[in-house]
């Protein structure tokens, strides 16, 4: 016999993800996936949008594959950070969510939860985040919004990443508007977040993250 | 990239439906997927067949059916299946993608006995 049945899967992730949801909100919680390829800058744009939201609770829950690297290192600057490894999975899904939350323990913040770094497998999995964040760097050239339309439709806005390497590498911002414009709607912030250089961009990060924050009072 | 989490999900729902309905065997799957959900049809098989071997669905066929994400035109409003391109097939135009299309991701049915 046919039985017909209509059932989403990846469901178990979804419901967990609800149940995340329903934690942050209720710790009046702002809960953001930074999601990105590897050296996209993620860790760097958390460090330096926490330096701009001084009077802010910010803490991170960091996924790696192995390693306990960044955690470490924004513990250093004094962002509270609990880590996740993920033993080789490519993403993080909702049930781990929940322990790195219990770890930080916190209220009223705004939580980044650091993705693997990976433009395909994250776009698929709901963590219970208010804002999906993701960090493009330009030395991965202005096709990528073309060739990652799952993850670049996903997203509710982008830090443009390294925006001084514009020139050294021919990077043409109209092109990526033109890919990312397809498929999202999603603001841009064009960040540069260069080493000993004045750092631009990461206070329009803070400001975007800051106003959703007050939102979900 | 993760397919083998999301055969274990499918394994895990025909256990439970098949023992709702008080079926023993199942010998077919049709699954609906979604273009941006970036599931691979080849990966999904290869472990489904690891991962089923003692389940109620060993030597159960799957089968695929694709769902393209849909853009709409800008300019004309035609709306076109996203292949390679983001402009419009007609006039050139630029498209946006039509919300929702592209990420379905379930289990359409399935032949029990």
């Amino acid at each position: 016999m046919e039985v017909i049945l209509m059932k989403e899967l990846l469901e178990a992730n979804d419901k967990l993800a609800e149940e995340n949801r329903a934690y942050f909100s209720s710790r009046h919680i702002l809960a953001v996936n930074l999601m990105g390829a590897p050296g996209s800058g993620k860790t760097t744009l958390i460090s330096a949008v926490a330096r701009e939201l001084p009077d802010l609770r910010i803490g991170v829950i960091e996924g790696d594959i192995a390693s306990s690297i960044d955690a470490e290192n924004l513990e250093k600057q004094g962002i509270r950070s609990s880590q996740i490894n993920t033993c080789g999975e490519c993403h993080l899904d909702s049930h781990v969510i929940r322990e790195g939350a219990d770890q930080l323990n916190m209220k009223d913040a705004i939580v980044f939860i650091e993705n693997v770094g990976n433009l395909i497998c994250p776009a698929e999995f709901d963590l219970g985040e208010s804002v999906r964040l993701l960090a493009a760097s330009v030395p991965e050239g202005d096709d990528k919004p073309f060739k990652y339309v799952p993850m670049f439709s996903y997203i509710d806005a982008v830090a443009l990443t390294k925006c001084d390497l514009k020139d050294a590498v021919g990077f043409d911002t109209r092109n990526f508007l033109k890919g990312l414009r397809a498929v999202s709607k999603a603001p841009v912030f064009e960040v540069s977040l260069k080493k000993g250089a004045a750092p631009s961009g990461a206070a329009e990060v803070a400001a975007y993250l800051k106003k959703k924050y007050e939102e979900i009072k | 990239m993760h397919e083998l989490p999301v055969v274990l999900d499918l394994l895990r729902v025909m256990d439970e439906e098949t023992k709702k309905r008080g079926l023993h065997k199942v010998s077919r799957i049709r699954l609906v997927i979604g273009e941006l959900s970036s599931i691979i049809d080849e990966s999904v098989q290869m472990y489904f067949e690891i991962a089923a071997k003692d389940s109620v669905c060993a030597n159960a066929a799957l089968e695929f059916e694709h769902r393209p994400a849909v853009l709409k035109c800008l300019k004309c409003g035609k709306e076109f299946p996203h292949e390679k391109s983001f402009s419009c097939p007609d006039c050139g135009g630029d498209a946006t993608l039509v919300k929702g299309t592209g990420r379905e991701f379930y289990i359409e049915s399935f032949d029990g006995e």
